[in-house]
């Protein structure tokens, strides 16, 4: 007699094995269907990537075009700029002082440029068209001033030129930035020049300069004085009022600086006036 | 309890009777030829083929037609005794007791004093059982043209060494019993169960269960009865548990034809 029970539990475990390999096959084949698929999406993408990639390197590759390029303009500068501005100097019969002042320092990669205050000169020619029939006399009074920046740039001409045939050889090396101070020229004579120029057109910006030139010299109450006169001829001029009360400060009349600030702040709300007036109130300006 | 089923799995027993013979188109060509070979003036017939083609029941269909006719002895198991063979020998071919020991000699002896006799026809069934030297003795007995052998042999490596080295130069006729196709066992499924009038269950055989039996047995007969036995057997357990109703019964069932071949080993499972 058969066992039914066993032989149907037997049979239903034959039926699942001989099933099995055909669901591992197309199991398989889904599998693989699939991978290829995202493989060859991926593909795609990544073809996407590089190409996107080579656009961005492309894009790079220019800005180093263009920054390799950059030192090879910088380097021939002080060559290129220097001759060009003695020329004109050498054209020019009335004022030879030249714009830029090079003094070289000790070390190639610092170079101090020293401006004039020649831009004084053009200011005044602005307001004053008849100072020009003065240049000789303003020629006579810088000769001897002018022969000392010529032989002064003559001297930094030749060393840059030295400098440059040495820079020559490594020329695709990137240069190291400079570093550039530019020093203003305090001297006396500037001061009673720009007075002298006040004192004939009353100008409040020549004013100012002078009293900007004291307080940098320290002469306190020049400052304080030319300041107030600039106030007196024009009101409304901000660094003025700023100097006058630093200049007030440094004559220890720090209350009284505080006093006038606060009126021009509420007359003018300037904000270079709050920040000073906040800068003596804690003490942080002396 | 005697239901279509309970009958139709007797009719797969499996029992080598000639009248159980099923007479198949390739199969009858096949014994035609066989008993024309028998006409001939051959030494020897060598019926070979795998287990279960049907080489014993081509033996016994033969001896059953051939017996009316002519002399003829079919021993369906194998005397392995040599003294013991050449005596049966001796007393049914020859009428000769013999008390004692006898000897290949002895019944040479006894085979030319009746010499003049018909030519018997001895069928040896399971031929590859005997031993080397018995077998040399028989081939030596067939070239005396006094006795006609048809041995069957199982076609296996070592069987066709034997039917090489031993009897390809006597052996006149060979003829080889293969297992039947797809057509051919479903012929032979019907008719089996028609001889035995059980048509409703001859009906359930479409060609599609049968090529399903045919895959599993690969139309060896045996194997097929086997199966077949089975597969009725557990149709009659599934009347008897009254869960007949869960499984087809207008044809055969695939799940019953797997479970068929599971219990008789034809599938691992």
């Amino acid at each position: 007699m058969l066992n039914i029970v066993e032989l149907e539990r037997r049979w239903l475990r034959y039926k699942i094995k001989s099933y099995l390999p055909h669901a591992i096959i197309t199991l398989s084949v889904i599998t693989i269907s699939l991978v290829v698929l995202s493989f060859l999406s991926n593909d795609k993408t990544v073809q996407l990537t590089k190409i996107a990639i080579s656009e961005k390197s492309s894009i790079v590759i220019d800005k180093n075009k263009l920054e390799v390029q950059r030192p090879i303009i910088q380097k021939p500068l002080p060559i290129i700029v220097q001759p060009t501005v003695e020329k004109e100097q050498e054209k020019q019969t009335v004022v030879i002082v030249p714009n830029i002042i090079i003094k070289p320092t000790n070390t190639r990669s610092q170079v101090q440029l020293s401006p004039s205050l020649d831009f004084m000169r053009k200011m005044q020619n602005s307001m004053q068209p008849y100072y020009s029939h003065e240049n000789t006399h303003v020629q006579r009074a810088y000769a001897p001033q002018v022969e000392v920046v010529k032989q002064e740039q003559q001297r930094v001409y030749e060393e840059l030129q030295t400098d440059v045939e040495d820079i020559s050889d490594i020329e695709e090396v990137v240069p190291v930035a400079k570093k550039i101070s530019i020093k203003r020229q305090n001297t006396q004579n500037d001061i009673f020049e720009i007075i002298k120029r006040f004192k004939k057109n009353n100008n409040p910006a020549l004013s100012l300069f002078v009293a900007k030139k004291y307080y940098d010299l320290e002469n306190y109450q020049q400052a304080y004085n030319y300041a107030l006169l600039t106030n007196g001829i024009n009101e409304d001029i901000e660094s003025s009022w700023i100097i006058f009360s630093k200049s007030l400060v440094k004559l220890g009349k720090k209350k009284k600086a505080i006093t006038i600030l606060k009126k021009y702040i509420k007359q003018s709300h300037s904000n270079g006036a709050k920040i000073l007036l906040d800068e003596i109130r804690s003490g942080k300006f002396k | 309890m005697s239901s279509i089923y309970v009958n139709s799995k007797d009719v797969f027993l499996d029992i080598v009777n000639a009248k159980d013979y099923i007479q198949l188109d390739r199969v009858s060509t096949i014994y035609q030829a066989l008993k024309d070979s028998i006409k001939k003036p051959l030494k020897m017939i060598l019926l070979y083929g795998r287990p279960g083609t049907g080489k014993s029941m081509f033996l016994n269909k033969l001896h059953q037609d051939l017996s009316a006719s002519q002399e003829v002895y079919l021993y369906k198991t194998p005397i392995l005794d040599e003294s013991e063979f050449f005596k049966t020998l001796a007393q049914d071919i020859f009428n000769t007791k013999y008390s004692g020991e006898l000897n290949f000699t002895q019944f040479m002896k006894i085979v030319k004093a009746t010499e003049g006799k018909e030519i018997p026809v001895v069928l040896l069934d399971e031929a590859q059982l005997y031993s080397e030297a018995l077998m040399e003795k028989i081939r030596l007995l067939s070239d005396t043209r006094t006795v006609k052998f048809v041995i069957t042999l199982h076609k296996t490596e070592k069987e066709d060494i034997i039917a090489k080295e031993h009897f390809q130069t006597r052996i006149w006729e060979t003829i080889e019993l293969e297992n039947a196709s797809s057509a051919e066992l479903k012929i032979y499924i019907q008719k089996k169960l028609m001889k035995a009038n059980y048509f409703d269950s001859a009906n359930m055989f479409t060609s599609k269960s049968v090529s399903r039996i045919h895959k599993l047995t690969q139309g060896n007969y045996r194997d097929t009865n086997k199966l077949l036995y089975t597969l009725f057997e557990l149709y009659s357990e599934y009347e008897k548990t009254h869960r007949l109703a869960s499984i087809k019964t207008d044809q055969v069932s695939s799940k019953i034809i797997e479970m068929s071949a599971i219990h008789t080993g034809l599938i691992n499972a």
